[in-house]
């Protein structure tokens, strides 16, 4: 995980330069409060989305990491119930994987179409699906993993008791049939918002009003 | 004159709660959430002010010392050993002066939500074959589930419980362990204390601010949602309702970065040019490396122990 915090932090100081603090920061702000929402779902009972997608699909993959990656360890000092020693393992799976599968999807569905077009709406839930449900299965596979890494002499697990033919259908099947649908909606549901409000926040767009923010920006 | 009563200082820390009438759906659910955060973070800082054993510790030697007791419990796998460690979490915080039932209750909060879920399962021979302990069902031969043979007989086995047990210690000593970190440290300083560990500045800076602007999109969030209850006869349909989160959750995404922007420029205009620069106001003194001291070593004797290196 070292690494690649550092060399996502050196790419944002070379892009944002004196904007990296407040922006990585109110971003962090924000992935730990998409949490807080708690959406309707089908059976009287409510959930929550992860952000992940969204969040790379917005600030781009390598901020998504740091805001990500900052929301967590947040969460695991300030609350303490992410564990301090997992934290390398939870920012991987959250911070890394969903933004850049988000971010990647998203863009190779949406190509060159409209910004406002609908294909994008799509393309958004999509990258919202795949996102959770690969993030899910690398979870599971790391779960899966403990127990081959780490057992005593006679073969009993010293931490997770499941083989990964346990870990990865548990995690992936909660997900593929549950977690990620509601992921999907929540994402293009923002991202449909997004489109009616102000698509200039989106990473990497250059549409004309981008440019012309850009220029403010680098000119204040 | 000040009446004595309005004298008297509140040492328990005080309840947050939103009432409510009939079942809480959504909008209930996430008030109440934001409640429970808050209460959390006002709890922890009255603790944090207490004169107590750890609270007058350095931080960088408190968080050094706590971080070397997490690493050696999570390679602990002795069930005495995880025990021990449990009790002494336990024993700092009545040193604290935390009140011990609230500290129970924080810690085992989480628990049961995630290790219940890993471990309860594991106790049964089908996860962890061994010895039998007590019956739960008889299947007969032959039994399937699905595609799945199941064996004859489930039962809870010596060697599954034991896994579930140390697997339940384990993390109930590490969460107590860094609960107590941050429970005793007010959250600005712990923040700084990071650096000293080797988190750069800038990551640090992020990390104050972010904790900062939690509070401030936390209240955002909440007045929404009290605003939509305030204003709701009929509830609508739930796909409704879900475009009406999702639209909320894009609102406070740019509501976020424009705020960025803002900060930004409010930054710039003090001076700010993108070097951070970060107060040190600690100073280590001889009971801090004391408590480093003991901390490692005991780490160490404990390690050593549960591999067998040392024998008791």
């Amino acid at each position: 995980m070292i690494p690649i915090w550092y060399y996502a932090g050196k790419k944002m100081s070379n892009e944002l330069r004196s904007r990296q603090v407040p922006l990585l920061a109110l971003a962090a702000a924000f992935s730990f409060v998409i949490m807080m929402f708690n959406v309707p779902i089908p059976g009287g009972s409510t959930g929550h989305a992860v952000g992940g997608a969204i969040i790379g699909i917005v600030l781009g993959p390598w901020a998504g990491v740091i805001a990500i990656s900052v929301a967590l360890i947040l969460q695991a000092l300030v609350f303490g119930d992410g564990g301090i020693t997992a934290i390398a393992a939870n920012c991987f799976n959250m911070g890394v994987v969903m933004p850049f599968v988000g971010y990647y999807v998203y863009k190779a569905i949406s190509g060159n179409s409209e910004i406002t077009s609908s294909r994008r709406v799509i393309a958004a839930a999509i990258a919202g699906y795949l996102s959770l449900t690969i993030a899910a299965f690398c979870t599971g596979v790391e779960f899966g993993l403990q127990p081959i890494l780490n057992h005593t002499a006679d073969g009993v697990p010293l931490y997770m008791p499941y083989p990964m033919s346990v870990t990865v259908p548990a995690m992936l099947g909660e997900h593929v049939l549950g977690f990620s649908f509601l992921e999907a909606l929540i994402t293009a549901l923002i991202f449909a918002y997004i489109q009616r409000t102000d698509t200039t926040i989106l990473y990497g767009e250059n549409s004309p009003l981008q440019k012309k923010k850009q220029k403010l920006g680098a000119s204040a | 004159m000040l009446p004595e009563w309005m004298k008297e200082v509140d040492v328990g820390p005080c309840r947050f709660s939103a009432v409510y009438h009939g079942k809480k759906g959504f909008v209930g659910k996430t008030i109440d959430g934001i409640f429970g955060f808050l209460q959390e973070a006002f709890v922890s800082e009255t603790y944090a002010k207490r004169p107590g054993f750890l609270q007058g510790l350095d931080p960088r030697a408190k968080m050094i010392s706590i971080l070397c007791l997490v690493f050696a419990t999570s390679v602990i796998t002795n069930l005495n050993l995880l025990i021990f460690t449990y009790a002494l979490t336990l024993m700092l915080a009545y040193l604290s002066k935390i009140n011990i039932a609230f500290f129970i209750k924080r810690v085992w909060l989480f628990i049961p939500i995630f290790a219940g879920i890993i471990a309860v399962p594991a106790i049964f021979n089908i996860i962890s074959p061994g010895d039998l302990l007590i019956q739960v069902a008889y299947l007969g031969k032959e039994a399937h589930l699905g595609p799945f043979s199941l064996p004859e007989s489930i039962y809870i086995t010596k060697q599954g419980l034991n896994v579930a047990i140390v697997f339940t210690m384990r993390v109930a000593a590490c969460v107590s362990a860094v609960v107590l970190l941050f429970i005793t440290t007010p959250q600005q300083v712990l923040f700084k204390s990071l650096h000293s560990v080797g988190v750069p500045k800038i990551y640090v800076l992020t990390l104050e601010m972010a904790y900062r602007y939690v509070f401030l999109l936390m209240d955002l969030v909440r007045e929404m949602y009290v605003a939509k209850k305030a204003r709701t006869i009929k509830s609508r349909s739930m796909f409704e309702e879900q475009k009406w989160v999702g639209g909320r959750m894009g609102y406070t995404l740019i509501r976020s970065l424009d705020m960025s922007e803002k900060v930004h420029m409010a930054m710039m205009s003090r001076g700010y040019n993108g070097d951070v620069k970060i107060m040190k106001q600690f100073k280590m003194h001889n009971r801090d490396y004391a408590a480093v001291a003991a901390a490692a070593s005991l780490s160490t004797l404990l390690v050593l122990i549960s591999h067998n290196i040392i024998q008791v």
